[in-house]
């Protein structure tokens, strides 16, 4: 166990001295026992919450590792920040995979404090804007206003500006950000691929792209199918085209069954579980009046007591 | 006096005052941790502290603003845990301390820090007290706490310029060492957990530099008994 190597920091003085030397405690482990008779589960569980501690201690020792440096990331002052080398944008991966969006934050900051572009790829400074001020206006693009009149106008805290070298970083940099896992990665379950498959904002405007396109063509194919149905053309080759577009929509579909895609997939006919709607009976029956009884003449009891009847 | 009002504006005479408190608030928590510190070097005047860390302009040269203390006797005896069967002859945990002022006016951050601790753990010094003018980023903060065997504490200048414990509001805390902690625990049959709590982040816990475990007593003004103790377990 690497744990064990590392001395514990707890403030249980059993545990510590237990913990803090191995081969020490197996030689007095026997003894302890006897001696003070410190029931092995308490230990047990003393020491599973050590060790969970000391993970945790561990991972935020690493994450502090990490933003060291990245700080000082990409080494290359040439690199180009819209297409960095892969080798950078996997070592920025890689090192980024125990963060949370916090973390990555205090990336920014650290970043900034040294001069440099909030962005872990990008090796320019950071823009300085001129003149006092809290706050900056900025305008979008022409068209981009209310109405697709007009510009689109943002007041923009000075200091969130001055975090980037430009917009452009700032969207890739935030891109990465919003795919972080909000949980400490101790809290995350070994299954957990968020952190592990993060897509830079030019890779994933690629995929994008590519989705689109292929999406697109689905599309047309079935509503191509569907157009040239209602069309009711006539004559040999429309009908030899319509068959072509029927097997090519078939073939679609099957091509979207083995992605997985959910609109034709194998669940959507039977669902996913079988379900069985049963009525209750309604066992309710009509209520019935209440009926005078012959001790209710006096007012009835309370709670077994009769008052008398006043004269 | 001439020569003040010639080189210095009112700028940086503004700046050298606030400064010059800050500067007398650290000797007052040294002296107050139980650090050898002179009465001259508490009370030194406005005047003499200008003359010896402005530079020619007449702004304060923080560089020149390093301090370093050891403690006393009763410090050391404070400081030294009751011997035990594995340590039958226990060394005071505590040792020099080493004041730095931080130079850079914004922007503080792991840079200025490791440099910090390079220097702490180099010259072997126990404590290191780290002053900024900005507050320092989270990062660094976690880097300052992370040297394994020494204890390095960060405040800003304006956390100390007025001194805290002098307020009239603030009770006397007095640091109990671990044979009056020992004894307080046997008159009252507690254990310590059962004492009332402090957090380490308490102000006047940092002022104190107090550490986890550590009991302090807090002596109030009290109008039915003259005076009233009541202790707390730093936590």
């Amino acid at each position: 166990m690497p744990v064990n190597q590392t001395p514990l920091r707890t403030s249980l003085p059993t545990t510590h001295a237990a913990a803090s030397d191995s081969s020490r405690r197996q030689q007095k482990k026997p003894q302890n026992q006897s001696n003070s008779g410190v029931d092995p589960r308490h230990m047990a569980i003393a020491l599973h919450h050590a060790h969970r501690i000391q993970a945790q201690k561990d991972t935020e020792s690493l994450i502090l590792d990490r933003i060291l440096d990245l700080v000082a990331f990409p080494h290359s002052p040439t690199a180009d920040p819209s297409s960095p080398s892969p080798e950078d944008a996997r070592l920025f991966k890689n090192a980024l995979f125990p963060f949370q969006p916090t973390d990555y934050d205090n990336l920014i900051q650290e970043r900034n404090i040294e001069g440099l572009c909030g962005y872990g790829l990008c090796p320019r400074e950071h823009r300085r804007e001129e003149g006092g001020g809290m706050f900056r206006i900025r305008y979008g693009a022409k068209g981009s206003g209310p109405g697709g009149r007009g510009r689109e106008m943002n007041i923009v805290p000075k200091e969130k500006l001055e975090m980037w070298c430009s917009d452009e970083c700032a969207e890739r940099a935030m891109y990465i950000r919003v795919q972080l896992a909000q949980e400490p990665v101790w809290e995350r379950r070994g299954d957990d691929t968020r952190n592990k498959d993060l897509v830079l904002l030019e890779e994933g405007r690629e995929q994008q792209g590519r989705g689109m396109r292929s999406g697109g063509n689905t599309a047309t194919v079935g509503q191509v199918a569907g157009q040239l149905e209602n069309m009711h053309m006539h004559g040999p080759e429309a009908r030899d085209m319509a068959a072509q577009m029927q097997e090519l929509s078939l073939r679609s579909q099957e091509l979207a069954l083995e992605r997985g895609d959910s609109s034709t997939g194998a669940f959507q006919q039977g669902g996913r579980v079988g379900v069985q709607i049963i009525e209750n009976e309604n066992i309710s029956h009509a209520v019935a009046p209440p009926q005078m009884r012959p001790e209710d003449i006096q007012g009835g009891s309370i709670e077994g007591f009769f008052p008398k009847p006043q004269e | 006096m001439d020569e003040d009002y010639s080189t210095g504006s009112a700028d940086a005479d503004r700046e050298m005052t606030r400064l010059w408190r800050t500067w007398r608030t650290v000797f007052e928590m040294l002296q107050d941790r139980g650090y050898e510190v002179t009465e001259e070097e508490v009370q030194i005047p406005l005047h003499e502290f200008k003359s010896k860390y402005s530079d020619p302009l007449g702004y304060p040269d923080r560089n020149k603003m390093k301090v370093s203390a050891r403690p006393t006797e009763a410090m050391q005896a404070k400081y030294t845990p009751l011997p035990s069967k594995s340590n039958p002859d226990p060394q005071p945990d505590c040792g020099t301390v080493y004041v730095e002022f931080c130079p850079d006016a914004s922007g503080v951050g792991t840079k200025q820090v490791r440099a910090f601790n390079h220097f702490v753990d180099e010259n072997n010094f126990h404590t290191g007290v780290f002053i900024t003018q900005t507050p320092i980023s989270p990062s660094a903060v976690r880097l300052l706490s992370g040297i394994p065997g020494r204890i390095c504490e960060h405040f800003q200048e304006q956390d100390l310029l007025v001194n805290i414990t002098r307020h009239e509001l603030v009770p006397k805390h007095v640091l109990l060492s671990p044979e009056e902690k020992a004894k307080l625990l046997e008159r009252y049959r507690l254990k310590e957990s059962q004492l009332p709590r402090m957090q380490v982040s308490d102000p006047v816990a940092r002022y104190l530099g107090l550490r986890r475990g550590q009991v302090v007593k807090i002596i109030r003004k009290s109008e039915t008994a003259g005076r009233y103790a009541s202790y707390r377990w730093v936590i």
